[in-house]
């Protein structure tokens, strides 16, 4: 899915308009494939719904998004290119650690072994949950794992709604530089947060829509 | 793309084994049914086999439809159901996936107890094959039909009632052909006709019915 050319992803005068409450107008902005944009903002506005919106899941009230100068809603492969994590992880609470990654490895069609996906368990700390079903976790767990399959998916777009929910510090430091190297593969970030975070030797396009 | 069918039916399949509870509901749900019935009724064979069709098909529908609710309400509680749209594989045939797999936990039971339910009724054995052709062919075709208004209803609150409403007329002619086919066979008389309009009801919705409730998430979605 990863390419080394230089993507562009950019939004237009982009606007979000929910029953009668404005949330955002006038959005602009251009992020390039190794950059990260970083949505900022106070409760309620709009941050989840900008996101979604560049997910192509919810349309714009106005403006258009592109990708490659093309709008993401003609984009054939678009959506193909995302690692998505919302405010809930996408994570099967009936299924064992090991088993959601492998079915995720499968419906994204990567080519990691079980060995693989093992590895990446060990990675963001679970080895010893990795038989334990999900619904048994913690939310910091359970956070893990969602960002196991981002690292399992190996998409270039990330796009993270609050990433650093329930987790500990010292993971954060460890997530850090998951992002950085996201972003030194040429990968883009695109995340909300209100916690800080700092991706080493990379600046985020910081966009705050308060 | 049948690899990709494959993992969700098996995923699905998983999840509904280790909630055994839900599992059970709607199965028991027709077996208390069809059994409560000669009791509150009428034991008397002949008036309960001139009912048995209509009884095993309605009671059929309703445990079709009181299961319907858990074929996306998990996805869209735990947010799997975006992962859906970023898939590289076509959302509808992962639907189509998830489709079968409710089909499996609870249309196939109900194929399997039909024998005992329908002796129950005094079903006479002639129109027992029928009883089962007409199952195997309605109930993947609830379970399409259900999942579409699954689909626009998932994201409201109290979904269930309005479920009902979408889907029920629906329902009707799988019921109407599936009964007069049964009361056909019955009383001797021919029922190929209700068992091809069945069996095209099946094609149109396996063609039709996934690529509705694609579009019907993605309206919930947002």
């Amino acid at each position: 899915m990863r390419t080394q050319e230089v993507s562009v992803l950019q939004a237009h005068n982009l606007a979000c308009v929910r029953g009668r409450t404005e949330l955002f107008t006038d959005i602009n902005f251009s992020v390039r494939s190794g950059e990260a944009l970083v949505v900022e903002g106070s409760n309620g506005s709009g941050k989840t719904s900008l996101l979604r919106i560049l997910c192509g899941f919810n349309l714009p009230s106005e403006g258009m998004i592109t990708w490659c100068d093309t709008p993401i809603d003609e984009h054939e492969s678009y959506q193909q290119q995302i690692s998505f994590i919302g405010h809930q992880s996408g994570v099967k609470l009936d299924l064992t650690v090991l088993e959601n990654l492998i079915f995720a490895q499968r419906m994204v069609g990567s080519n990691h072994s079980v060995s693989d996906i093992k590895e990446i368990i060990r990675r963001v700390g679970l080895s010893k949950q990795k038989n334990v079903l999900t619904r048994k976790l913690s939310a910091g767990q359970k956070r893990r794992v969602a960002l196991a399959r981002l690292q399992l998916e190996s998409r270039q777009i990330w796009v993270l709604d609050e990433p650093l929910t329930a987790l500990d510090k010292q993971f954060v430091i460890e997530f850090q530089e998951v992002l950085k190297d996201h972003l030194d593969q040429n990968g883009m970030l695109l995340l909300t947060t209100h916690r800080d975070l700092t991706i080493p030797s990379h600046e985020a396009i910081q966009l705050n829509l308060s | 793309m049948f690899k990709a069918i494959i993992t969700v039916i098996q995923r699905d399949l998983l999840i509904a084994v280790r909630r055994r509870a839900e599992l059970m509901n709607p199965i028991l749900f027709y077996v208390i049914v069809v059994t409560l019935f000669p009791l509150g009724v009428s034991p008397d064979k002949n008036f309960l086999s001139q009912l048995a069709p209509g009884v095993v098909w309605v009671v059929a529908l309703l445990a079709a439809l009181i299961s319907m609710e858990s074929i996306f309400r998990q996805d869209f509680d735990d947010g799997s159901v975006e992962q859906l749209f970023l898939s590289q594989h076509p959302p509808t045939i992962l639907i189509l996936g998830k489709v079968i797999a409710h089909w499996l936990v609870t249309g196939l039971p109900m194929l399997i107890i039909v024998p005992i339910m329908a002796s129950l009724l005094y079903i006479p054995s002639q129109a027992m094959p029928t009883l089962f052709i007409t199952l195997l062919l309605g109930t993947p075709i609830l379970s399409l039909i259900g999942a579409i208004g699954v689909a626009l209803t998932a994201g409201l609150r109290g979904g269930g009632i309005l479920l009902g409403l979408l889907v029920l007329p629906l329902y009707i002619p799988v019921l109407i052909f599936a009964t007069s086919a049964v009361g056909a066979a019955i009383n001797g008389l021919a029922y190929s006709g209700q068992v091809a309009i069945l069996g095209a009801g099946l094609i149109l919705a396996l063609m039709l019915a996934p690529l509705a409730i694609s579009a019907s998430l993605k309206v919930s979605m947002s």
